[in-house]
């Protein structure tokens, strides 16, 4: 019996080897199609050659912030929404019935009196409680509502917003005051754009003032750091890659704009998933397909939002299981899109290479090191192969990072000191002994608790905030908060 | 490799992989950082002519021209940053101490060295202060660079040239604007603003009623950008011919002159929910008393955004104050017309704080 294990265990092997060899070579042409890419958009963005754009040609966008019990961020949040560099906006926050004082500290804040809106309900939601709106913040309007979950609360505020095109933005982020005119730029650009996404940053050792990113700084702590890193891989070159195949399978919920029309044609987001991000974006590619309507789902690479991530392992651990069972929850129930002859690039390459690689990866990886540490520990490997596969995985995890920290370099450098380049090279490195093995397992858990736990509800899935990156004081943009002119556009 | 004798093939295969990869990462971590120190180096030269040259153009934009110092070769580029800079804000090109201290400085020729080199960001660069300098015979220079493939490029050059010398650019550049749909809409509508309205109207006009339905839409918007009394002739044919939805979707939106007002009542009921809507918008702006019970009546359409619409417009109507709209609100028996009512007054109130 164990000689039948131990045989199989050594073919495994192959297996292992071969799968290796395919993950790095598809995420090696990624980070190619990546640099050129960024070469190309570093060339036209590099500064601001056209003449500024008639305020007439941009179109005006509702800003979707969903919050449960965010009493902590949310105001920083929304003073630096309201700063933001564009002609014409609004905000919308839905308060997805928050048990802390999230309403309260939003009503007070902002001098909020309640608004009678004319409610539309073109897509089925919790009991909505009231609107509030504000004289002083005429862009500002509030909706409360009863608990039920992230994609209800963008759900309820799809149904209230007024404009065309929306950027969905998660209440812990703080913007750029120019993100908004850089993440349009796409729908401006090419009218056939239904969706674009942002590079998401990590807040963490930043200092924030007034709702504004004031320094950027590398976070101090490892676990920020190391997920920095992370960060940098996944934007630079996981999106930047598949972008200019219109293949993007994600755009972050931290960050995207989205025209309406087409959310609410699929449904709007999801309500029974924790990965609505991602799930819906799977969904418009699969209907636009099958429509065979010309469409383009576009990343944008400029730095634009940044977010606090996990410094506690608790949290990152509730994070990487709520994010693997969401990529297990938006993949499968959109499985006709693998290999569907009208998917194109989408049903063909980046639908299998998500399966293949991000959602059952984590299996694969833990499976490769249980048997090659089985084998060497029942003395069927020496330690000498042990060894030298350790030295090609993690030497391939170390790459993967510096293609990264690379293409960084190549664009907007937002950590240009020596100094903090040679800290994320040390973070690439040290990330690959106990880190990427610690977020295999969680990302097991997640599969785990997707395949035994049948269907979920979008939650919130909230982090433990450190929130040392806020610097408050009294907010300035009160004057500045000028109303929209008058009329919307549709 | 001695440590490795009478391993697995795979084994072998792997260490040399892995002794490949490390080598990459090297090399790649190396780059990075030479990069790293090589555009720090460049960013100290640029910003050392900024700090020199930013205060003197300045000055110089504002009339007063002091003792220059030589440009040197290693600030050009930084220079022609500065000069673009400073002259974004005048609109209508260079002044007499500007132009002075480009002779002295030799910036035509610096420019034309940069048009010739494969560098984007220096071409591109060069394009936009060679329109900044308007000196008429660098339009030659120029004019190959509207049919570059690059858009940002191309555009450029387009602006560049109306500086330079318009009467010459308008014909090369408005069957471009009504070819190139790729050109941001944004851009040309800027550039077309920002020259002189004499020269570029009856090119436009011209072009837009020669133009086909998919493209007459953009050449309406941009005509009624440049000169609405040109355009008004035009909407007012297009909105009496065409059935085309988007054609007069965009006339609707375009439209200033109340005389026409005529075309537009008969909108108010189009099969299509979005010509309604606009067509109550356009009444809004430009109705007259009487327009206010063909508003009403749209407050209880099957549409949202028409019943919107039709209440903002009623609210905009010149002649309807506070009193009549909350007469016109108490008065409605329809709970949908009501509802839209109470919004888009609650929405007033907020936007014009008393």
């Amino acid at each position: 019996m164990t000689e039948l294990m131990a045989t199989w265990l050594l073919d495994l092997q192959w297996v292992f080897f071969a799968y290796f060899i395919l993950i790095s070579a598809g995420y090696l042409t990624l980070h190619y199609i990546a640099v050129i890419s960024t070469i190309r958009y570093m060339r036209d963005n590099r500064a601001e050659y056209l003449p500024r754009i008639l305020p007439s040609y941009q179109p005006p966008i509702s800003i979707l912030i969903p919050a449960y019990n965010e009493e902590q961020s949310i105001i920083s949040s929304i003073h630096s929404v309201l700063r933001l560099e564009y002609p014409e906006f609004e905000v919308v926050v839905v308060n997805d019935g928050s048990s802390d004082g999230t309403l309260a500290r939003l009503i007070a804040e902002f001098s909020m009196h309640e608004f009678p809106e004319a409610y539309r309900q073109r897509l089925a939601t919790q009991r909505i409680r009231g609107v509030w709106a504000s004289p002083l913040y005429p862009r500002l309007r509030v909706v409360d509502k009863e608990n039920g979950g992230k994609s209800d609360a963008l759900n309820a505020g799809i149904n209230c917003i007024r404009y065309p095109l929306f950027c969905a933005i998660d209440a812990d982020c703080i913007l750029n005051p120019g993100s908004l005119a850089r993440v349009v730029r796409p729908f401006l650009d090419d009218s056939t754009t239904v969706a674009s996404g942002g590079v998401v940053r990590v807040l963490n050792g930043c200092t924030v003032k007034n709702g504004f990113l004031e320094k950027v700084e590398l976070p101090r702590r490892l676990l920020p750091l190391i997920q920095s890193v992370e960060y940098l891989r996944a934007f630079r070159f996981g999106r930047m890659g598949w972008s200019p195949l219109n293949a993007l399978l994600v755009i972050s919920g931290a960050f995207g704009v989205f025209y309406k029309e087409h959310v609410v044609a699929v449904g709007g987001y999801r309500t029974d998933t924790v990965g609505e991000d991602m799930e819906l974006v799977v969904r418009l590619h699969r209907k636009l397909r099958r429509e065979r309507r010309p469409y383009r789902i576009t990343f944008v690479p400029d730095p634009i939002c940044w977010t606090e991530v996990p410094s506690d392992l608790k949290s990152l651990k509730a994070q990487r299981i709520r994010w693997q069972q969401g990529l297990a929850e938006s993949i499968i129930p959109n499985l006709r899109l693998l290999f569907s002859r009208r998917a194109g690039l989408v049903g063909l390459v980046a639908f299998p290479f998500m399966i293949l690689f991000e959602l059952l990866g984590p299996i694969v990886e833990l499976l490769g090191y249980v048997a090659m540490i089985t084998l060497w520990l029942l003395h069927l490997i020496p330690l000498q192969s042990f060894l030298v596969f350790l030295f090609l995985a993690v030497g391939m995890g170390i790459m993967q990072s510096t293609n990264a920290i690379f293409l960084e370099r190549l664009s907007f450098q937002m950590y240009p000191r020596i100094g903090q380049q040679l800290i994320l090279f040390a973070a690439a490195i040290v990330e690959n002994f106990g880190y990427r093995q610690m977020t295999a397992v969680f990302r097991l858990i997640g599969l785990g608790r997707w395949f035994f736990s049948g269907k979920a509800r979008s939650d919130w899935g909230q982090i433990t905030r450190d929130g040392s990156w806020q610097s408050e004081e009294a907010p300035a943009e009160v004057v500045s908060a000028v109303a929209p002119r008058s009329g919307f556009r549709q | 490799m001695g440590f490795l004798a009478g391993a697995a093939p795979v084994v072998v295969i792997a260490f040399l992989l892995g002794l490949a990869v490390s080598v990459l990462t090297l090399l790649m971590m190396l780059t990075t950082m030479v990069m790293r120190m090589n555009s720090l180096r460049m960013e100290r030269i640029d910003a050392d002519a900024r700090a020199l040259w930013h205060p003197l153009l300045s000055h110089a934009a504002a009339g007063h021209l002091g003792t220059l110092p030589t440009l040197q070769a290693r600030h050009v580029r930084g220079f022609i940053e500065v000069w673009n800079e400073v002259h974004e804000p005048l609109r209508g090109g260079t002044t007499d101490a500007l132009a002075e201290l480009a002779r002295a400085g030799d910036l035509p020729r610096h420019l034309y060295r940069f048009l010739g080199q494969t560098t984007f960001h220096h071409r591109v660069m060069a394009i936009i202060a060679l329109g900044h300098l308007k000196r008429g015979e660098s339009f030659d220079r120029v004019l190959p660079f509207l049919n570059d493939k690059s858009p940002i490029l191309s555009l450029c050059a387009a602006r560049s040239l109306m500086q330079l010398d318009p009467e010459r650019a308008v014909p090369k550049l408005v069957p471009l604007i009504v070819e190139r749909t790729y050109w941001s809409q944004g851009v040309v509508a800027s550039i077309l603003t920002e020259s002189e309205q004499a020269i570029v109207t009856e090119p436009m006009a011209d072009a837009t009623l020669h133009a086909t339905s998919d493209v007459a839409p953009r050449l309406i918007r941009f005509l009624a950008g440049v000169s609405p009394e040109s355009a008004a002739p035009i909407i007012r044919e297009a909105l009496r011919t065409s059935s085309d939805e988007r054609i007069i979707s965009t006339c609707l939106q375009s439209m200033t002159d109340p005389a026409d007002l005529d075309c537009v009542r008969p909108l108010l009921s189009h099969p299509l929910w979005y010509i309604r809507m606009q067509a109550a918008s356009t009444l809004g702006a430009l109705g007259v008393p009487g327009d206010e019970h063909r508003l009403v009546v749209m407050l209880r359409d099957t549409q949202w955004w028409v019943r919107y619409r039709a209440a903002q417009a009623l609210l905009r109507l010149k002649f309807i104050g506070a009193d009549d709209a909350r007469r016109i609100h108490d008065s409605q028996t329809d709970a949908f017309a009501r509802d839209i009512l109470s919004h888009v007054l609650a929405e007033r109130s907020i936007e014009a704080p008393t």
